[in-house]
């Protein structure tokens, strides 16, 4: 089974626009979700969580389409962790584990009181009075005290330090030793995509530009670094993206496949691809 | 439903319980005007709830749990109709305990309290799209209106029932006995047509 299924969603807002966007995420997978500002990873996650409906297309989270009402109780198998943790700021971590036990049937205390304990955080204090990292690390907390199967991530670990996004990737990595439970997670810091994902999915302007197991993305492609007039000699349709490298040279986001076996290849980073992949769309 | 109820009185009893008592205490002895304005008020708490949900983008998290669209707006009906509820026995208790002890304070007439409720479940059913459609900050702007037309419409019909300045009393009780009919008819009414209208609101801005 899928965990997430979109079909051709379109969804317009007048200046912006999701187009045509299709993605699957295999159950027992993580697929990170990358695209720059305002690419549409926000509204993506909207869309397959309910919260918009699209203009048209079809979107199953699941098994479950997201617009029939038996999709509220599937709600119960996901947790939400948004880019910022949106409990009222007057309530404290206890306050949020009782509405939580009232909201979920499924909502384990022990385990809620364990993620306190571990990321040592307080429970009578008020929310406003939290730092960045503490807020998202209750948030983090709440998502996984209801023993979900998906986890859909927004930002969730963009303005945390080193050390608590360390941790807080740890966490999302326990959570997919169980078979079944999959994630979903938006983020334009690739590199937390990169040591976590299985998938990588790209996002650009609302359009999805790929999504590909990240190993297969990395050996499909490679970096060439050379001269003008080598970058010159390669097939128009192996090159995905290039940029000067200084001095004449030039640097080149190439398909394995379509250049000679000779030439001499640097193993790109999910980042690189995404790079030049950009740079190959707007010199289109 | 019960989840989004406790929040919100988590919320609220955190920010307000000290001016709600002092407000209980200091209106249950002010006759009748100080009842009906205490219910009133107390009913109005769901838009400070409603002002704390959008300030802290609570609606964009509420929509991806286990909520039905049904009960995130129902909610904030139920909040309001519980917190007048409570305003109303509290300040029916208030007087009683002021007439058991023979205080000199005023009381007002019970039924004025019933009335009272179901104006306030009338102002909710008549705002409450209002909050939802415009948010809070600009919502509050034609709530205030309604206050105001509410009021002035009271005015008038006082300098009818009083055109010389003092209440005649067989008008008084006629104009209670039958504001006890229409109350709650009223407020029955304008419910059933508010919440269908919250719900499509809501709808609309997915």
């Amino acid at each position: 089974m899928n965990a997430i299924e979109l079909s051709h969603i379109e969804k317009s807002f007048g200046g912006f626009a999701i187009q045509d966007l299709s993605l699957t995420v295999p159950s027992g997978t993580i697929c990170g979700l990358v695209g720059e500002n305002g690419a549409g990873k926000s509204t993506t996650i909207r869309l397959l969580m309910g919260a918009l409906r699209p203009d048209s297309g079809a979107a199953a989270v699941l098994g479950t389409d997201v617009t029939s009402p038996a999709f509220t109780a599937v709600k119960e198998d996901i947790g939400v962790v948004l880019d910022e943790a949106y409990f009222p700021e007057t309530l404290n971590a206890l306050q949020v584990g009782k509405i939580l036990a009232s909201t979920y049937r499924q909502w384990d205390q022990s385990a809620y009181d364990g993620y306190l304990d571990r990321f040592d955080l307080p429970g009578r204090k008020p929310f406003k009075d939290f730092s960045r990292g503490m807020k998202m690390k209750l948030a983090i907390a709440a998502a996984l005290s209801h023993r979900p199967k998906l986890l859909v991530l927004d930002e969730a670990t963009s303005g945390l330090d080193p050390i608590v996004r360390d941790q807080v990737l740890e966490l999302f990595n326990e959570f997919t030793r169980e078979e079944d439970h999959s994630i979903l997670i938006s983020s334009h810091i690739v590199s937390d995509l990169e040591k976590l994902c299985d998938y990588i999915a790209f996002l650009h302007r609302g359009r999805l530009l790929f999504c590909e197991e990240k190993d297969r993305l990395l050996e499909d492609f490679g970096l060439f670094t050379g001269t003008a007039e080598q970058a010159e000699s390669l097939l128009p349709e192996a090159v995905a993206g290039r940029e000067a490298s200084g001095y004449g040279g030039v640097r080149a986001l190439v398909r394995r496949s379509l250049v000679p076996e000779s030439l001499a290849l640097d193993r790109p980073t999910v980042e690189d691809v995404i790079l030049f992949i950009v740079k190959g769309e707007e010199t289109r | 439903m019960k989840a989004l109820i406790q929040k919100d009185v988590y919320v609220l009893w955190k920010q307000m319980k000290i001016f709600v008592i002092v407000m209980l205490v200091i209106m249950a002895g002010n006759g009748s005007f100080g009842s009906v304005f205490v219910v009133i008020w107390c009913a109005m708490l769901p838009y400070t709830a409603l002002a704390y949900d959008e300030r802290c983008k609570w609606d964009q998290l509420a929509a991806m749990m286990p909520y039905s669209p049904r009960d995130l707006v129902l909610s904030k009906y139920v909040l309001g109709w519980l917190c007048a509820g409570a305003a109303g026995a509290l300040v029916l208790a208030a007087q009683a305990v002021i007439r058991a002890f023979r205080l000199p304070l005023e009381t007002g007439s019970p039924l004025a309290v019933l009335i009272s409720f179901c104006a306030s479940v009338c102002v909710l059913a008549i705002t409450l799209p209002l909050m939802f459609r415009f948010s809070v900050e600009r919502g509050r702007m034609v709530m205030f209106l309604v206050i105001f037309l509410v009021c002035g419409g009271a005015g008038a019909l006082g300098a009818v029932l009083a055109p010389d300045g003092a209440p005649v009393p067989g008008n008084m009780a006629a104009l209670l006995s039958m504001a006890a009919v229409l109350a709650p008819i009223a407020a029955a009414v304008l419910t059933a047509v508010s919440i269908p209208l919250s719900l499509r609101i809501c709808a609309a801005r997915r």
